[in-house]
């Protein structure tokens, strides 16, 4: 019988294995990062032209332009992040990743990808955003915590639906139909601390509430995930 | 080497109004193999993939023993090598890389997927993408061979391999079987495997 230590040693070592193949894979191919990318920075200037310093007045803009930044963030993530299970289907790679790969270490690995794939994409387009809307942010930590957390609730609302609909025929209409329901609590929580945090108003029980819905939908993805992806 | 034993019984499986495996049963013991054939559509492959705990069968069971342990389809999975047409590598990466990641996740030594690939004679540099349909074949087999496993599937085995390729994918298989290796041949052909093993015939 295996010890537990070296069980997890185990585990870790096959979510790292995941993590690093993924990188691995997306920075010789650049899919995502175009796709992502692409998009972004599409949709930011046309936001920009249109409700920047010569579009919106600064009155109407405070309360929209949070919406439109996780807008442009929540489309970029549904452009790119289904790849992470559609891709291991479309090629045949999956046969062996099931009968390799532990699934909650497998998950786990896809998870940390597609998060520090969502961070690196938060931390390109926010930035951008604030500049070319000239939108002042006033209380900056309120504002990297939601962007960190609303981020990290994406990747893994995306990563979930993405194993589900993997194996599915209409897997664009059935990722839409699926990902309402479940990222419309997060985006209703960042959509109001991101205004908060703009107002430089307190975060108020909101945080919580984002924190605590990134933990719900992480752990029921780990119990999900080995019934969606085996047969 | 622990013992090892593989037994399928009255397995049953239907694709929506096509019934493909109508009571299958059959069995191998230590260091056995047993040859599935039977004509394109007959359920060899769907067999291999029940086996290996890739799909569920709708009625029958599947039992293999190793270690004098009852393994679930979880833990089959994990367990058995696998050759079939359908498994597939990542494209973008080399072969030596793809034997890496996959044995990081199967706990198998770097060395031992460098030891295989030079005995099937594959360069571990070439992108998997760039592989002929024989070296692909070829990378299969060391797949399959990583982790040391018991149980053998082997959905058209020696497929797309040229004459070296399949003798040494022929040696690896007898190595296995002396080792009390146990495998489970699937083919169109009636001559794929040498010896006396036991034959299933579908369709």
């Amino acid at each position: 019988m295996t010890p537990p230590a070296s069980r997890s040693a185990d585990w870790l070592a096959e979510a790292a294995a995941v993590f690093a193949k993924e990188w691995r894979c997306e920075l010789r191919t650049r899919y995502a990062l175009n796709t992502l990318g692409l998009f972004a920075f599409t949709t930011l200037v046309m936001v920009s032209a249109g409700l920047g310093p010569l579009g919106a007045a600064r009155a109407v803009g405070t309360p929209v332009l949070p919406v439109l930044l996780w807008l442009i963030l929540l489309f970029a993530a549904a452009a790119g992040l289904p790849r992470v299970f559609v891709q291991e289907e479309e090629t045949h790679t999956a046969i062996a990743l099931r009968l390799a790969a532990t699934p909650s270490a497998l998950f786990c690995g896809k998870l940390a990808y597609g998060a520090t794939l969502m961070l690196a994409l938060e931390a390109l387009v926010a930035p951008l955003f604030l500049a070319m809307l000239q939108l002042d942010v006033a209380a900056p930590g309120l504002f990297a915590a939601t962007l960190l957390a609303g981020g990290c609730g994406l990747a893994i609302a995306s990563t979930l639906i993405a194993a589900m609909i993997a194996q599915a025929r209409g897997r664009s209409t059935l990722f839409a139909v699926l990902a309402f329901p479940v990222t419309l609590p997060l985006l209703l929580l960042v959509v109001e601390l991101t205004r908060n945090a703009v107002a430089g108003e307190p975060a108020g029980g909101a945080l919580v509430q984002l924190l605590l819905y990134d933990a719900t939908v992480a752990v029921a993805s780990l119990m999900l995930f080995p019934v969606v992806w085996n047969p | 080497m622990p013992p090892t034993s593989l037994r399928f019984t009255s397995l049953r499986r239907r694709f929506g109004r096509l019934a493909v495996l109508q009571g299958v049963s059959g069995a191998v013991g230590e260091g056995g193999a047993l040859l599935v054939t039977g004509p394109n559509g007959s359920g060899k492959s769907t067999l291999l993939r029940c086996l290996a705990g890739l799909l569920a069968p709708d009625a029958g069971t599947v039992e293999l023993t190793e270690e004098g342990r009852l393994l679930d389809a979880a833990g089959r999975r994990r367990s058995v090598g696998y050759v079939a047409p359908d498994l597939a590598f990542y494209e973008e990466l080399t072969a030596g890389e793809n034997l890496a990641f996959f044995g990081r996740l199967r706990g198998a030594p770097p060395e031992r997927g460098r030891e295989l690939l030079g005995r099937l004679g594959l360069p571990a540099e070439r992108l998997a993408g760039a592989l002929s349909s024989g070296m692909r074949q070829r990378l299969r087999w060391v797949w399959a061979l990583l982790h040391r496993p018991r149980l053998l599937l082997l959905d058209e085995p020696f497929q797309n391999l040229d004459a070296e390729g399949e003798s040494a994918a022929r040696d690896l298989l007898a190595a296995h079987r002396a080792g009390g290796g146990l495998a489970v041949v699937a083919s169109p052909s009636p001559l794929e495997l040498d010896g006396d093993a036991p034959r299933l015939a579908l369709g």
